[in-house]
């Protein structure tokens, strides 16, 4: 590692030295953003180990302790995972495969049991309650399932999205929350789910039922996080395809990055998560809304964005990755679009750490969200409008830059264009 | 009005379109579409007041009307409708967890008080505001049913007052200040450039939320087909919708490709063929994607109203000189 950091510390100063011909340099930009990619989701393999450790030790042994030693690791696991969302729309690779890590919000009474309030089958999913932990076997679209056995395979081949239904989420990081903390019963109070450990208790000290049935499907959804996270990483490895797709048309490339900031930013991150929870007064609307870790997903997210214009990830172990970077091609075209660029990404984790800094004071985010609660609103509107600004801003890079001749594809039509005019 | 302000511009064109072009987007679509938006909201707001019985044709009309005029301004998605998330309020949908029913039968089973206020209402949850929390209220029993006669009808009188009052202060907003800005760019918007690119946003975002959500969504798949979709069907509008999301988005497209003559030419004769498409549907709530041998009808509009996507991301973007950007659809 440390040779990455000195070589990359050595990059930066000749870029510093020889901003203009460096900063022609794309490959160079698309090298250092897949190297930051590699380190991002090797960080994410590494922490989800840890998690998986603690999950077993868990399972062996339930106990407040190691309960919570599980829920600190994952926890922990999300740091690294949220700054590698930026990756995902852009590089259709990441953005495929996304959903098995990370799909939300979910219909948690399909995994185990719920509260009496979350109600049964909905009109829009009839497997809405279905609770795997609790029925060996099942019916499903007409089918007869099999889940005596709570494997990886059953996870992801047979209830992971069943019938259709995107709120079916059987793995990934939030179906592992759910499992550790349970579900959030206090509204926008103060608090998060409150599963004990007996829940994994073996025997007679057994809550809630099918305590082994559940440590199985634990295990089974963290052994395939870990093992999803691991293909993952080898695609941004020298020769993975994710680097290879991203090398292989520079251009194409740039504007993949772009793409991954903007689209984060505006429509999923300031819309989708943050804007929509707020407007609903809904805490299930919480993107980590079982362990209320919430604002810890946002503001990773916003750093997200950030690393990949300024071409800089600080890793968990402390190391740096950086290297040549979109601000400097940014730069060598428009100097005052870079410092306003840099401005207000800046001012965006300003704000993000502000509504960060309140919930680690023990102001949480489902606080935030009720219902005229004028300063929780503030403070995750202050987010929403750096986020909605910067994204202005990233529409001006793609201006600028595309003086230097990027191209900008993606949408269906021009990927269909024999649908023009049938 | 529209073809002398067409001509005139051509006449212009060598020598300042694009202002031209602005201008006559401005004064020929938004600023009088704002106007009747805010006008047909206060004429519902008076309606529940003076009959707020769910049944009644007064205000089911004037929902009716003003629901029109927002349908003919919604992709204007910038600047005043999105001060304080007033669009937000005004149209929360798609709906796919279900808030609605659920945000309206809480405030009826607690008879929340919120609603006693305007400023305390417009804190209130999104999917109790607006013009989709109307269309289940008008149109759904269970809740109508459950409500006290004297609490429902505040309710109406709630959501309708805060339509009237969000549909005026987009438009006092337009007219004070906004129009301006697109007008002179140097604020807001740096360059005549990126106003062009705004507007082009929103003629794609309109495209695509017609195209994905309000025929996508109750076409769903062929095996798994999802009617109960469709948008704002308990009033029976999802096929108005998609009608008056194009006679909205034309002349937009229209205006945008002034410089261009070819291009408007190309726009007028999908356009024309997707709003026949339309015309001929004859369902209005979307029922027949349920049925295997009817429901090419609506697959066959969704791939017209992709068509003239295709046409303004293919040649409009490039003609104009402008990116895509982001819209609020990226994402998930």
């Amino acid at each position: 590692m440390k040779t990455l950091l000195q070589t990359s510390t050595a990059l930066t100063l000749f870029a510093a030295s020889t901003t203009a011909a460096f900063a022609a340099d794309k490959a160079a930009v698309l090298t250092n953003y897949s190297n930051i990619a590699e380190a991002k989701y090797q960080d994410s393999l590494t922490t989800a180990k840890i998690l998986q450790s603690a999950v077993e030790a868990l399972v062996a042994s339930p106990s407040a302790e190691t309960l919570d030693a599980a829920r600190t690791a994952w926890i922990d696991a999300r740091v690294p995972y949220q700054q590698s969302e930026v990756f995902r729309f852009g590089n259709a690779i990441v953005d495929d495969w996304e959903g098995k890590v990370n799909a939300w919000p979910l219909d948690e009474g399909l995994i185990d049991y719920v509260d009496a309030a979350y109600g049964g089958p909905s009109d829009e999913n009839a497997l809405a309650a279905l609770n795997v932990v609790a029925n060996p076997t099942f019916e499903l679209s007409g089918k007869t399932i099999d889940a005596s056995d709570i494997t990886p395979a059953l996870l992801e081949g047979s209830l992971h999205e069943a019938d259709g239904i995107e709120a079916n989420v059987a793995t990934g990081y939030h179906a592992i929350e759910f499992l550790l903390w349970g579900q959030d019963l206090n509204g926008t109070d103060h608090g998060a789910g409150a599963r004990a450990f007996t829940d994994y208790a073996a025997g007679a000290d057994c809550t809630n039922g099918n305590c082994d049935r559940r440590g199985a499907y634990l295990k089974a959804a963290t052994d395939l996080l870990v093992s999803d996270l691991e293909w993952m990483a080898a695609q941004w490895a020298t020769d993975g395809d994710a680097r290879t797709a991203l090398l292989g048309d520079e251009d194409a490339g740039i504007s993949a990055m772009l793409t991954g900031m903007g689209s984060l930013s505006y429509g999923e991150q300031a819309g989708e998560r943050m804007r929509l929870g707020l407007m609903l007064n809904d805490p299930e609307e919480e993107h980590d809304c079982f362990s209320d870790n919430t604002h810890n997903s946002h503001y990773y997210d916003g750093k997200g964005v950030q690393n990949v214009y300024l071409g800089e990830y600080t890793r968990v172990n402390g190391d740096v990755v950086s290297g040549a970077s979109l601000s400097d091609l940014v730069m060598a075209v428009n100097n005052d679009l870079d410092a306003e660029m840099r401005g207000k990404l800046s001012a965006t984790m300003d704000a993000l750490g502000a509504m960060k800094a309140a919930a680690d004071g023990g102001f949480s985010y489902d606080q935030m969200l009720e219902q005229g609660n004028a300063e929780g609103e503030a403070l995750i509107m202050g987010g929403i409008n750096g986020l909605v600004d910067q994204t202005q801003s990233i529409e001006r890079v793609v201006t600028a830059l595309k003086l230097e001749g990027i191209e900008f594809e993606g949408s269906d039509s021009l990927d269909n264009p024999s649908a023009v005019f049938q | 009005m529209r073809s002398t302000a067409l001509a005139f511009s051509l006449i212009l064109t060598p020598f300042c379109a694009s202002a031209d072009m602005v201008d006559d987007i401005l004064d020929q679509q938004i600023l009088p579409g704002m106007e009747t938006l805010a006008s047909t909201s206060t004429t519902l707001a008076r309606a529940a007041k003076a009959d707020c019985r769910s049944n009644s044709t007064l205000m089911r009309r004037a929902y009716d009307d003003a629901f029109d005029a927002w349908m003919m301004v919604s992709h204007f998605r910038f600047g005043p409708t999105e001060t304080d998330n007033r669009a937000f309020a005004l149209s929360f949908w798609p709906d796919s967890r279900g808030k609605i029913p659920k945000a309206l039968s809480a405030l009826v089973r607690n008879q929340d008080p919120v609603i006693n206020t305007p400023e305390d209402f417009a804190t209130a949850s999104i999917a109790a505001r607006g013009f989709y929390a109307m269309d289940y209220l008008l149109y759904n029993s269970e809740i109508t049913g459950a409500s006290t006669a004297e609490y429902h009808c505040n309710l109406f009188q709630a959501i309708t007052a805060d339509i009237a009052n969000t549909a005026q202060l987009i438009h006092n907003d337009w007219q004070a200040s906004y129009a301006d800005q697109l007008r002179s760019p140097g604020d807001r918007y740096q360059t005549e450039g990126e106003v062009k690119q705004e507007l082009y946003k929103a003629l794609n975002t309109g495209l695509q939320v017609t195209a994905d959500m309000r025929l996508g969504r109750p076409l769903g798949t062929f095996d798994k087909p999802r009617p109960k979709r469709a948008e704002a069907r308990r009033s029976r509008r999802s096929q108005r919708h998609v009608a008056l999301s194009l006679q909205a988005l034309k002349p937009l497209a229209i205006a945008l490709s002034v410089d261009n003559v070819a291009l408007a030419d190309k726009f007028h004769l999908t356009f024309a063929k997707a709003h026949k498409a339309v015309e001929r549907l004859d369902d209005p709530i979307f029922a027949s994607v349920a049925d295997p041998a009817d429901r090419f009808r609506v697959e066959a509009l969704q791939q017209l109203v992709n068509d003239i996507r295709a046409i303004a991301d293919t040649e409009l973007g490039p003609s104009l000189g402008v990116d895509p950007g982001f819209n609020s659809l990226d994402g998930d």
